[in-house]
């Protein structure tokens, strides 16, 4: 059976779909990605082989995501796609008339509009990371609190505590100020979980016309106490879809069908896969160049902004 | 100095006054370190760039900055990086020739007879002139390699352009200037071009120093280049020291549906680009500008309009000296990606 | 007929201008900044906007259906060298294009000889009345302006000989008197027992003379008044509050340059979400116990 693959390396999380050609999934994994795409990749692709049967061929495969370009190298990619694309491309497949994605991730959340099925229009965060996933997660650790239970902590409140959360910086402190002064942790998650959607329709989604239907993904769509929000602030039901995490790679993995011939083995578990950063000393630029070697051999460098730096 | 307009200033200060020019070096990102150390937090991030020249020039050994600019709070840069300068334990004389955004010509003679007592007004015009007309060459050039670049070898247009800037730093008369502009023009146009008629075309707008200062839109152009795009862009020195008045006066009259009065800076001539563009059925605008730019944030909102009423994609960025280049190049890629998906509709 | 006035950045710079109209009997609308009219600018302000911005447009959208006009005077400038920060010439391409509303409007150009003068009759005819009654109602409202101007400044002088604690609060007037940016402060302050002198309250001609003493080549006609109470105030002060709000863009460059010249205790105090009044509230007393300690 023909099969394709799509990857998506974020900063937080590496997720992987194995779809047919009716985009039907057939083996799904996510994963943290604690800092190392490339293991986290050679994980994922276990996962997801011991997942299929052996009666499949993989003939397509797709990254996307923050580290998609050296995992397109490191897996000989079929296409290599920025997010925005691949996430339009992954939910557009289950919901066709979909007209707004929100879309929250581990460092980035974007907003995509999108009329008859095209991409009208689209926006990303700005500056800083306040009101993301790491954002999120690096606050439950603070508040000490499982980031699965998050989400239902900030159900449990009707009195969300007001956060300043347009910056990381000045959120963090306002957080401890508010623990401070006695609040209780459920309105404070609460209220964590509302200034994220007041700060994203405030940052990225200011100006946008947010058309029904609406689709909530990413990795912070999984936390119910964020979902509820969006749904009281936009007056209305956003869908969420029960992949809402998987659609980047499913999306990646729809745009590598029908681009070659070959087909892919995926017995990279033993493949050396380095990255050794190294200062070009051309100018006073200094410009960090990443050089990638696969099985010690050099086969791309980037980073360099001008020509100067040769190979080697 | 940004871009390459360092030549034709450097020409004309070593011309009309018996001063060493030192030349800042191009800005690298150790100049934005520096500039980024000794700067207030959230002051726009030209004044970041402009001090850390200041700071590698004085180091280089010089004893004398000029520093000019107007229209928003750029005029008041002068006076607080010399000082920023002087606690840090400089040495030297800061002339700042336009505060708000006035230039008086009495002024400025004072200056210059101050940095030279050899000043003479005469030869002060006559090379002022040879630099007015290097600065439009250059621009000419300038647009031309713009519009094509994406479609043509780039470094034979580098390698052209130096040359070129060789030469005209070493002219001593308005007509060689010309003759070494023809020249180079033709050879430039000889360049082969390999572009489709109905290629992708953006026009980039915004704040004038984030626009022309390379290093501080993260190489923008170069990148839309390299996705075969054709690019407008109107600013440029020739717009900013020349045309400038005369568009905004053209670009009230021409969006009088989106503004009455003038705003800062260049923010009401943007909207009119915005609407330019718009007319002219570009594929999409870039809108480019350093972080807190005031003007610009407000011509955002207006600019927004305009592509709305006009159903244009534009895209923002505000840059900062910690922008992620990653993020930027992900932005730029999903652009192309939609300008492409909305014409196969 | 009732004219809607924003609360905000302009309105504290036009009182005599209010004051004439309120005097030909047209009604004014206004209303002191709540929570409820800064989450309606936050809805429609661009993210990079400063605060005083985005509570500008607040005070639009909840003015909107409240009122037949709104007043929008476009200030340019005061003269070649005394300017507005840029923001003061986008608010009326911003309201038109933001909200659907009628504009009243005039402009400041004292370069091009748009004066107040200028703007009364220009406002005072649109509005159907008389020149006649147009000149009596200016010449009313400067000297009750006038003469209410002058009691503050004598109070604001007078509380310099205070015994107590005297702070000067260095801070445009829309931040200043905004009821949730400047005055919580002012009032915690006084509950500590300080006494605060205000940068605005002094004659303006001086101020703006003895500004020149800190900052050359400032052409920012406001600042130059605030910046110049620190000269005329400094013998008799303890300490100097600069009070902004995130990100203006004439206070990073000037109270950048003039906090390098002080020899006071200072706070530079950047008022950016207003939810996150208690690290404020935290600064401020360490403030007043460094001075407590001089």
């Amino acid at each position: 059976m023909k099969c394709y693959l799509g990857v998506d390396i974020g900063s937080i999380s590496t997720k992987g779909v194995i779809i047919d050609d009716d985009n039907n999934i057939l083996a799904s994994s996510y994963i943290p990605t604690e800092g190392s795409p490339v293991t986290a990749v050679k994980k994922l692709i276990k996962i997801l082989k011991d997942k299929m049967d052996d009666k499949y061929i993989i003939k397509g495969i797709g990254t996307t995501g923050s580290a998609r370009k050296l995992i397109g190298l490191l897996l000989d990619a079929t296409i290599v796609k920025n997010e925005i694309m691949a996430h339009a491309i992954g939910t557009l497949s289950l919901y066709p008339d979909t007209k707004t994605i929100l879309e929250i991730g581990g460092q980035d959340s974007k907003i995509i509009l999108i009329q008859n099925g095209i991409i009208t229009d689209y926006a990303m965060n700005t500056l800083c990371a306040a009101g993301t996933g790491s954002f999120l997660s690096s606050q439950a650790k603070r508040l000490g609190v499982d980031i699965k239970e998050f989400g239902k902590y900030a159900l449990k409140s009707d009195n969300p505590v007001k956060i300043a959360a347009r910056c990381t910086v000045f959120a963090e402190s306002d957080l401890i100020h508010k623990a401070q002064a006695g609040y209780k942790k459920e309105d404070i998650i609460s209220g964590l979980c509302k200034s994220i959607v007041l700060n994203y329709l405030n940052n990225v989604g200011k100006g946008k016309k947010i058309k029904e239907p609406i689709v909530f993904q990413g990795g912070v769509s999984k936390n119910e106490g964020v979902v509820k929000y969006f749904n009281e602030v936009l007056n209305t039901n956003v869908i969420v879809d029960d992949n809402s995490h998987l659609m980047g790679a499913l999306g990646i993995a729809i745009l590598s069908k029908g681009k070659t011939d070959k087909t892919y083995d995926l017995n990279i578990e033993d493949v050396s896969f380095q990255t050794k950063a190294r200062e070009c000393k051309g100018c006073s630029n200094n410009c960090e160049i990443l050089r990638i070697y696969k099985d010690d051999k050099l086969i791309d460098n980037w980073g360099n902004r001008c020509d100067k730096y040769i190979k080697n | 100095m940004m871009g390459k307009y360092n030549i034709p200033v450097k020409y004309l200060l070593s011309k009309i006054t018996h001063c060493i020019i030192i030349e800042p070096e191009k800005i690298t990102s150790k100049t934005i370190e520096l500039g980024n150390k000794y700067s207030p937090s959230f002051v726009c991030t030209p004044f970041k760039y402009t001090l850390g020249t200041m700071i590698e020039s004085l180091d280089k050994g010089a004893n004398v900055i000029i520093q000019a600019g107007g229209g928003c709070r750029y005029g008041y840069y002068a006076e607080l990086q010399e000082q920023i300068l002087k606690d840090l334990g400089y040495d030297f004389k800061l002339y700042n020739l336009v505060t708000a955004s006035n230039l008086n010509v009495k002024k400025l003679y004072n200056i210059f007879k101050k940095i030279d007592k050899k000043f003479s007004v005469i030869k002060a015009i006559y090379y002022l002139y040879i630099t007015k007309n290097m600065i439009r060459y250059m621009d000419k050039i300038d647009d031309y390699v713009r519009l094509n670049i994406g479609f043509s070898d780039k470094k034979s247009y580098k390698k052209l352009m130096d040359e070129m800037l060789d030469k005209f730093i070493k002219v001593k008369n308005p007509i060689s200037l010309y003759a070494i502009y023809k020249k180079y023009n033709k050879k430039i146009k000889k360049v082969k071009v390999n572009k489709p008629k109905d290629c992708i075309k953006v026009g980039v707008i915004g704040e004038l120093y984030t626009i022309m200062e390379p290093f501080a839109n993260y190489f923008l152009e170069e990148e839309l280049a390299k996705y075969n795009i054709e690019i407008k862009r109107f600013t440029n020195i020739n717009y900013l020291l020349f045309t400038n008045k005369k568009v905004s006066k053209k670009a009230l009259l021409n969006t009088k549906e989106f503004q009455k009065y003038k705003m800062g800076a260049d923010a009401s001539s943007n909207v009119y680009f915005a609407k330019y563009l718009c007319l002219k059925n570009y594929d999409g605008i870039i809108h480019i500008k350093s972080s807190f730019c005031t003007p610009e944030i407000s011509s955002m909102v207006l600019i927004n309009k305009v592509c709305e009423k006009y159903n244009k994609p534009v895209i923002y960025f505000s840059f900062d000296s910690s922008t992620s280049e990653v993020g930027i190049k992900t932005r730029l890629e999903a652009f192309y990606d939609m300008i492409e998906m909305r014409r196969n509709r | 007929m009732k004219i809607g006035i924003p609360k905000a950045l302009y309105y504290y710079y036009i009182k005599d201008f209010i004051l004439f109209l309120e005097k030909l009997g047209v009604q004014i609308v206004t209303f002191d900044t709540t929570k409820e009219i800064i989450d309606l600018g936050n809805l429609v302000a661009g993210d990079e906007m400063c605060l005083s911005l985005k509570i500008f447009l607040g005070h639009v959208s909840y003015l909107k259906d409240k009122c037949d006009y709104i007043l929008i005077p476009n200030i340019k400038n005061y003269g070649k060298n005394d300017l507005m920060c840029t923001n003061f010439t986008s608010l009326y391409n911003l309201v038109s294009n933001l909200f659907h509303v009628n504009i009243l409007t005039y402009e400041i150009d004292y370069k091009n000889k748009l004066t107040e003068k200028e703007a009364s009759f220009k406002i005072g005819q649109e509005l159907g009345f008389s020149k006649k009654h147009i000149i009596k109602c200016i010449k009313k409202s400067k000297v009750t302006y006038n003469g209410n101007l002058k009691s503050k400044i004598i109070t604001n002088m007078n509380n310099l000989k205070s015994s107590k604690k005297k702070i000067l609060i260095v801070s445009h007037p829309y931040n200043l008197y905004d009821e949730f940016v400047g005055k919580p402060i002012i009032k915690y302050l006084e509950n500590l027992n300080c006494e605060i002198i205000y940068s605005d309250l002094f004659d303006a001609k001086t101020t703006s003379e003895m500004s020149k003493y800190l900052s050359s080549d400032l052409y920012f006609k406001y600042s130059k008044n605030i910046i110049g109470s620190i000269v005329i105030s400094n013998e008799n002060i303890d300490g100097i509050l600069f009070l902004t709000t995130f990100p203006c863009g004439i206070d990073s460059l000037v109270n950048e340059l003039v906090i390098r010249k002080i020899n006071k205790p200072y706070l530079n105090l950047v008022i950016d979400d207003l939810d996150s009044q208690m690290g404020v509230i935290t600064r401020l007393e360490s403030f007043v116990d460094i001075i407590e300690q001089y």
